[in-house]
């Protein structure tokens, strides 16, 4: 299940940050997302190792920890999504699925003419979207 | 063949090295062994790798053994081919012979027999003993040799060579060496064939029942490490590689239960890295292999290699992932092995990697060793994290920093979830209560400022329940059915449970669990769920059972150990990550480090850290991270009694999102600045506050002032605070966007203001400034004793101004000061003369120059010669245009019949103020006309003159000015000054003439009026008062007939009055008395004009009457008479002209001839009366006269004498011209008597050709 | 996401939103006015970029960056490419439209057109070249937003010297 999803200002700073646990422990999560960006950054900033996915948007795996795993997506303006689940097996499929939908859904929100961008996004409706494609997560191609 | 492993694993650690045989045929070896193993290590050799490519190796070590030695003595073919690797790689024999026959006899056969067995690759060394100067047995050795070569090389392969005891050649030894290679390689190259071929007849039936893995094994690893022993690590690394990932597949493939090892004693520590911690034979039973220690040995192999490769970066990134996956593989295993043995595996085989890579890395390139320090920091890291976990079930929870990123590692991972949940042990209830005491006593930390925060989890939810349930379900099953309620994740769901196990509501924890008992009703104490204390201890016990390695155990013992280690973890972890890419990781667990510095009131170190956590957070805006941090920051600088630094910490922690403290604890922020603020401080240093108090110009365009002008500016500024704050003192300075030469202006709040939270607006007072635009640049202020300044534009800034779309804000001007120019213009209204010595309006045209002129003053000082009716009002209206004025004129008159004036609302009475007027509003920005009322006064009459002399009055004295002094602006700062200069005049210029005298003497006066204002007079009566000597013919007052009048007389044209009037006979008496000298003419008139145009009816005091009422004007002019001689005394006369006529340019004297026509001794017009002025008047333009123009010539007085005077002149143009006069000026004309006159005009010839002239000067 | 407007609307939408600042909030303050609606432009080509640029590797220099904004992102706008594209390669870049649509129907004396615009301009001429330009802050702020959306901070400049063609001069800030 997906534990949080964010999405990181192109100058690192969260513009949008949900964790998905019953507990009030977002601040962990908070953690969790913002030390991804030094693997992020390092990606980014060190192409070698990135190899042949150097400019492909979805960045893959970016913590291979015991439990839980961290997914991130770059978009060409520099914004991250980072995507925290705790699911064991996860299909790299899925997980690609899910930043496509979920990058539809922020271009969305942020060409709304009210939101400033660089600002956190604050739209309902966005967060709605988001919750609704967090459910159906590797769902779709499980079924 | 699995009981070969025993054998294998023997020889295996037994020789490392190859082997060379030495067959000494003649017992040479002990003569030249020192020299061959001199050789050793061979420095260079070149080998064919798996690929059989040839590479070349160093320091190849190997051994000579004599084929007599035991080692070498035969094997079973088995156990040869199986250990083939130690077999010699190459056989050297060593012959010599001094003799042919036996050579021939003995040793031929018996190399033959040697070297028969071609398994081996062999080659004979000749060694000859032979004395250099003894040539006789060199050449016989010689000899020998050459049949040695003959027999036993082959043209496809040299087989012999030979060595000289006495004088060895150079080249023998590199030639020795190249056979020894060619042998050695040759031997390689054929095992490694055969091997490869054994290897792959296994893999093909590597899928039937049959197959044993074992075999497998004992071939790749014997490849492997012949391999290894040639120095071909490369290859041998991919054999153990292959070999891992065969044996992985087999082992997860097949489905029958293998014995997973590790549970023996000692097993808890990891043996990644030393192969020989377990002989073989223990680790394979019955060709089943425990994957436990089965895979820790091969890892252990391929590090071993790896670190011979100099890759110690490999070691560690494989170690990193070997370990992960294989904490996996023990998690599944969990239930068989002891109580976390899955986390001390973890620790320990952390450290040994860590240890082993750090001491072996020597530095790479630099991204490779960022990746290295990357590597090592996880280690370290994923160490800490077992280990905190560790301290956690032994009761060490308290003393875990509830921090983010503790919380993340901890209640993320997944935590033990042993089959049995360790069980109390009987004789420990003791050390429960110790732990129970430990619980009650430990409280919650309370943060700093108040601020209350749910202690994040470290532990997944539900392990108490957890390990209940473990127990339970083994005893009675309806526990599970109880606690089955909730699926049991690892992660840090369900709140409930995890606030429960946070220590500081153990209480409530206990109580829970006690509850929880009841509904099961289980009385038995193995029932009765355990309490927190009781699964510390329990877990204490257990553990001590599994860790052998007793200084992790030691770091158990006691919390100042755990301390230890735990802070030693941590800082092998930050570091490694401050030297990779990592910096935030590395930050982060700075700060934790900072926790347990501030624990032991190492509060500056502590600063330090928790600064730089606090800069890394909000640098990139991660204010909720930074909210958790910054109040423990705060509290190390108040500890440490850093001011400057606890206020700006403060401040920040008011600047940060609202949500994310209550409000009371905000309020609290801000008392504590507020209480800093007033408290002394030794070194008061400005505090920035740009975060919490912006400012912003109103939106819309900027202020503009002109040149002086002061003004208010009013500014919104948003507070931060949570409530009212007060400012003693409020600066905002300007700063000029050009012309930066004149630096900043402050502009100061006049008194200390109370900002609201959220927007205020205030307004500054603003000085005049320069001529420029200015943006608004830094807020400054006082609180108390502190100085604070403020930078930034309000970006929360108000919805209403469209700002937010500029990305590059640029400062928004808020004020625009203009150049000096001209603001308002005065003019006079009137174009012409006024008539003088009445009141009249003069009329101001008043324009503003798109500025305002509210309440405008205007001085006026009237100069010399000049006064204003102060008597009565002034009139102001609105101007447009003339016409438009005469129209509203006309409405006013209007209006002034109707006695009312307010029915244009732009016209106003005003009244003069000690020569000041205040201009009404309306009077602002439109263009208005002031009339005031004013008088020019000159005494004295003015004065008639004959039209033979015509005297005109210069403008000059009917000049009069205005000085206008205008104070306008917002504080009347601007001043206009102007003098204006009025005209006034008389009505009429008199002139007179003798019209005609009459045979009875009277005479005819013509009195000629010239108007001089451009208004229309109308004359109704006028008298003469005559001079003595004049008396008027008819008798009366001598007026003109009354018909006449009333006389009109239209602007600037003349009009002439005839008086008849006589001399009167003098008596001597009457010359006694003196006389009237003058006579005085008086008109009255009317007047009717435009006051805008100039001349008009005098100002009416009040409100004048009817039309018909108008009280006439008297205008009183005198005029001098001279009694005229009743008959000529003198005749001039014009001499003809020369017939030739006049020519341009041509001199020509003209001649006038004066006759006396009567001697007069009686009469004295004259005082000389012989002699008579005369004067000559020509136009310039058209005569030059050469010659006296004027003078004297005597005249005899007698009767008919006459004198004729002559001029030269000489005329300048062509065509009729008036010729010059002769004029006697001393002499009245009428004594004149001119027939005939002389001619009007003369014809002037344009000048002969060629001829020349001269021009006037 | 599909929802389309007619071209006519966007037409007089962007004359509308011209005038509006020219003449009415900022009526002679055209400095002002040119501001804000390039500000107005900038944002919307930072959003327009966020879309169009979805579902495509990231950019690896400013060229590629360009040749996007030359190709797609324009077709998106005008349904057309860039017609031509120079470039110094010292960081300026200059895209000209060949029929650039929003001047397309703006109808301007035609004296600018017979090119002596440089030369003496009076007032009418200049008047009209001011109008136009004025339209074209709006451009110049989409591409400025969009490439600077891509993380190439620049300066946009437009060039009427001969209508309805319009060059776009991108100066990349090093």
């Amino acid at each position: 299940m997906i534990v949080c999803v964010a999405v990181v200002g192109h100058q690192n700073n969260p513009l949008y940050i949900q964790s998905f646990t019953e507990a009030d422990d977002a601040l962990k999560l908070h953690h969790i997302v913002h030390c991804s960006l030094d693997v992020v950054d390092e990606r980014v900033n060190n192409p070698k190792k990135s190899g042949p996915t150097l400019n492909e948007t979805f960045l893959g795996l970016l913590y291979p920890t015991e439990n839980y795993k961290v997914y991130g997506y770059l978009t060409n303006t520099k914004v991250k999504f980072i995507l925290v689940t705790t699911d064991l097996d996860v299909r790299d499929a899925d997980v690609r699925n899910f930043f496509r939908r979920f990058h539809a859904a922020y271009v969305d929100a942020v060409s709304n003419p009210f939101h400033v961008p660089g600002k956190k996004i604050t739209s309902r409706t966005f967060a709605e979207r988001v919750s609704t494609i967090v459910k159906s997560f590797g769902l779709s191609s499980a079924g | 063949m699995a009981n070969f492993l025993a054998q294998f694993h023997t020889i295996k650690n037994s020789s490392d090295h190859l082997v060379i045989a030495v067959e000494d045929v003649s017992d040479l070896w002990p003569i030249v062994k020192s020299e061959f193993e001199g050789r050793l290590p061979f420095k260079r050799a070149s080998l064919n790798n798996k690929t059989r490519n040839s590479v070349s190796v160093e320091n190849l070590t190997a051994e000579f053994i004599l084929t007599t030695d035991s080692r070498l003595r035969s094997r079973f073919p088995l156990e040869q081919s199986l250990f083939w690797f130690r077999e010699p790689y190459a056989t050297v024999v060593l012959v010599t012979c001094e003799d042919l026959d036996e050579f021939r006899t003995i040793l031929k056969p018996r190399l033959k027999l040697i070297v028969q067995n071609d398994e081996r690759e062999w080659f004979i060394v000749f060694v000859s003993k032979a004395p250099p100067n003894n040539d006789q047995a060199t050449k016989l050795a010689k000899k020998v040799y050459a049949k040695l070569e003959v027999e036993f090389s082959s043209k496809k392969r040299e087989r012999c060579c030979k060595l000289d005891i006495q004088s060895p050649e150079a080249n023998f030894w590199e030639d020795l060496e190249s056979k020894i290679m060619e042998s050695i390689r040759n031997t390689l190259d054929r095992r490694v064939q055969f091997y490869e071929d054994e290897i792959r007849k296994l893999s093909e039936q590597r899928l039937m029942p049959v197959w044993n893995f074992c075999n497998f094994f004992i071939l790749k690893e014997s490849l492997a490490f012949m391999f290894e022993m040639a120095h071909l690590f490369e290859d041998a690394l991919r054999e153990y590689d292959e070999l891992e990932l065969c044996y992985l597949e087999t082992v997860n493939m097949t489905g029958k239960l293998r014995d997973f090892g590790g549970v023996d004693r000692g097993d808890d520590q990891a043996a990644l890295l030393n192969p020989g911690s377990k002989p073989l034979t223990q680790i394979v039973q019955d060709d089943s292999f425990r994957e436990f220690e089965f895979r820790q040995y091969l890892f252990s192999c391929q590090s071993k290699l790896l670190f011979k490769l100099k890759r110690a970066f490999e070691v560690a990134s494989r170690g990193y992932s070997f370990i992960i996956s294989f904490s996996k593989a023990l998690a599944l295993r969990e239930s068989i092995l002891p109580f976390c043995m899955r986390e001390v595996w973890v620790i320990t085989a952390c450290l040994a990697l860590i240890n082993a890579t750090a001491s072996q890395y020597n530095d790479g390139p630099p991204d490779i060793e960022k990746e290295f320090y990357r590597l090592q920091g996880d280690l370290y890291s994923l160490c800490r994290v077992k280990f905190m976990r560790l301290a956690y079930l032994v009761g060490f929870g308290a003393e875990i920093e509830r921090s983010p990123v503790n919380s993340a590692l901890l209640s993320m991972l997944p935590w033990p979830k042993p089959a049995v949940w360790p069980l109390v042990p009987p004789d420990a209830s003791s050390e429960v209560l110790v732990k129970e005491k430990i619980i009650l006593q430990e409280t919650p930390r309370v943060k700093h400022l108040g601020i209350q925060r749910k202690p994040l989890p470290l532990e997944p939810s539900l392990l108490l329940r957890e390990a209940n349930r473990r127990r339970a379900s083994l005893s009675a099953g309806n526990m599970v059915e109880m606690f089955e309620g909730r699926p049991i994740f690892n992660d840090g769901s369900g709140s409930d449970a995890s606030t429960k196990m946070s220590p500081s509501q153990k209480v409530r924890a206990s109580s829970m669990s006690r509850t929880n008992s009841s509904p099961g009703g289980f009385e038995s104490s193995i029932d009765r769920p355990m309490r927190l204390a009781e699964i510390y201890v329990a877990a204490e016990h257990a553990l001590q059972h599994t860790i052998s390695n007793t200084d992790l155990w030691k770091s158990l013992s006691s919390l100042e150990e755990y301390e230890k280690k735990y802070l030693e973890l941590t800082k092998g972890a930050a570091d490694n990550y401050h030297h990779s890419w990592w910096k935030r990781h590395g930050v982060v667990l700075d700060g934790e480090i900072a926790a347990v510095c501030f624990k032991h009131g190492n509060f500056d170190l502590a600063a330090k850290s928790y600064e730089k956590v606090c800069a890394l957070y909000a640098g990139e805006g991660w204010q909720d991270l930074l909210a958790e941090v910054l109040p423990s920051l705060a509290e190390c600088q108040k500890i440490l009694n850093d001011q400057a630094g606890y206020l700006s910490s403060c401040v920040r922690l008011l600047s940060l999102d609202k949500g994310l403290f209550l409000t009371k604890e905000r309020e609290a922020f801000q008392s504590e600045v507020l209480r800093l603020a007033h408290s002394e401080m030794k070194d008061p240093v400005p505090l920035d506050v740009s975060s919490l108090i912006t400012f912003s110009g109103n939106p819309g365009p900027p202020l503009e002032l002109c040149d002086g002008d002061p003004g208010t500016l009013s500014v919104t500024i948003w507070s931060g605070f949570p409530d009212d704050i007060t400012l003693d003192s409020l600066s905002l300075t300007l700063m000029a966007t050009y012309n930066g030469d004149e630096g900043v202006k402050a502009l100061r709040c006049p008194s200390a203001i109370v900002l609201k939270p959220g927007r205020n607006i205030i307004t500054l007072p603003l000085p005049p400034q320069k001529p420029g635009s200015y943006v608004l640049g830094v807020l400054t202020g006082q609180i108390g004793h502190l100085r604070f300044r403020s930078h930034s534009f309000s970006k929360g800034g108000p919805a209403d101004s469209d700002d937010f779309m500029i990305y590059e804000k640029p400062t928004r001007p808020i004020l625009k000061v203009f150049k000096p120019r001209a603001l308002v213009d005065l003019t006079a209204a009137i174009s012409s003369a006024l008539l003088i010595n009445e009141p009249q309006w003069v009329g101001i045209i008043v324009r503003p120059i798109d500025y305002s002129l509210k309440g405008a003053i205007l001085h006026i000082d009237t100069g010399p010669g000049l006064k204003i009716e102060e008597s009565h009002v002034i009139e102001m209206q609105s101007y447009v245009d003339l016409s438009q004025i005469a129209a509203d004129m006309a409405k006013s008159d209007a209006a002034q019949k109707e006695g009312s004036l307010a029915v244009d609302k732009n016209f106003e009475q005003l009244r003069l103020h000690a020569g000041r007027i205040e201009f009404p509003n309306w009077a602002n920005n439109v263009t208005s006309i002031l009339w005031i009322p004013i008088r020019a006064i000159s005494d004295g009459l003015a004065r008639g003159s004959s039209s033979v002399s015509p005297l005109r009055q210069s403008i000059v004295d009917g000049m009069r000015t205005i000085a206008l002094k205008l104070e306008f602006g917002v504080s009347h700062n601007q001043i206009f000054e102007r003098t204006l200069a009025v005209h006034f005049t008389d009505p009429f210029q008199v002139s007179t003439r003798i019209a005609d005298k009459c045979n009875d003497g009277t005479l005819l006066l013509q009195v000629m009026l010239q108007s001089e204002v451009k208004a229309t007079l109308t004359i109704n009566d006028a008298w003469l008062d005559l001079q003595d000597g004049f008396v008027h013919t008819t008798k009366g007052d001598g007026r003109p007939t009354s018909g006449f009048f009333p006389l009109v007389i239209s602007p600037h044209s003349r009009a002439a009055i005839l008086f008849s009037i006589c001399l009167e006979m003098l008596n001597a008496e009457d010359e006694a008395k003196a006389l009237r000298p003058e006579s005085i003419l008086n008109i009255k008139y009317g007047i009717s004009g435009d006051r805008t145009t100039g001349a008009h009816p005098p100002v009416a005091v009040e409100s004048p009457g009817p039309e018909g009422a108008r009280q006439d004007l008297i205008f009183r002019s005198s005029l001098v008479l001279q009694r005229p001689v009743l008959d000529p005394c003198l005749a001039v006369g014009f001499l003809p002209l020369p017939s030739g006529g006049l020519r341009v340019g041509q001199l020509v004297s003209m001649e006038w001839r004066i006759e006396r026509l009567k001697d007069f001794e009686e009469n004295e017009v004259s005082k000389h009366n012989n002699e008579v002025l005369y004067e000559v008047g020509a136009n310039s333009d058209n005569w030059m006269l050469a010659g006296r123009k004027r003078g004297h010539v005597s005249l005899s007085t007698k009767q008919g004498s006459r004198i004729v005077i002559s001029i030269l002149c000489m005329p300048l143009v062509a065509g009729y011209v008036r010729p010059p006069q002769l004029g006697l000026p001393e002499v009245d004309e009428t004594n004149i008597s001119c027939n005939p006159a002389g001619p009007h005009l003369v014809c002037v010839l344009p000048p002969a050709l060629s001829s020349s002239f001269c021009i006037p000067a | 996401m599909g929802r389309e407007v007619s071209e006519s609307c966007v037409d007089s939408l962007l004359t509308e939103m011209v005038s509006s600042y020219c003449d009415r909030f900022y009526a002679n303050k055209p400095d002002l006015a040119a501001r804000r609606i390039e500000a107005i432009g900038f944002q919307v080509g930072l959003q327009l970029s966020e879309r169009y640029t979805m579902e495509r590797p990231r950019f690896s220099d400013h060229l590629e960056a360009i040749k996007f904004i030359c190709k797609d992102f324009w077709s998106e706008l005008f349904k057309k490419q860039i017609d031509n594209l120079k470039t110094n390669h010292r960081g300026t870049f200059v895209l000209q439209d060949n029929r650039f649509r929003w001047l397309a129907r703006m109808s301007v004396d035609p004296s600018p057109e017979n090119g002596d615009l440089s030369q003496d301009n009076p007032p009418a001429e200049n008047k009209a070249a001011q109008a136009t330009s004025m339209h074209l802050y709006f451009p110049c702020g989409i591409i400025r937003g969009a490439l600077s959306n891509l993380g190439i901070p620049c300066a946009v400049t437009a060039d009427i010297s001969n209508l309805p063609a319009c060059s776009f001069v991108v100066r990349i800030k090093a």
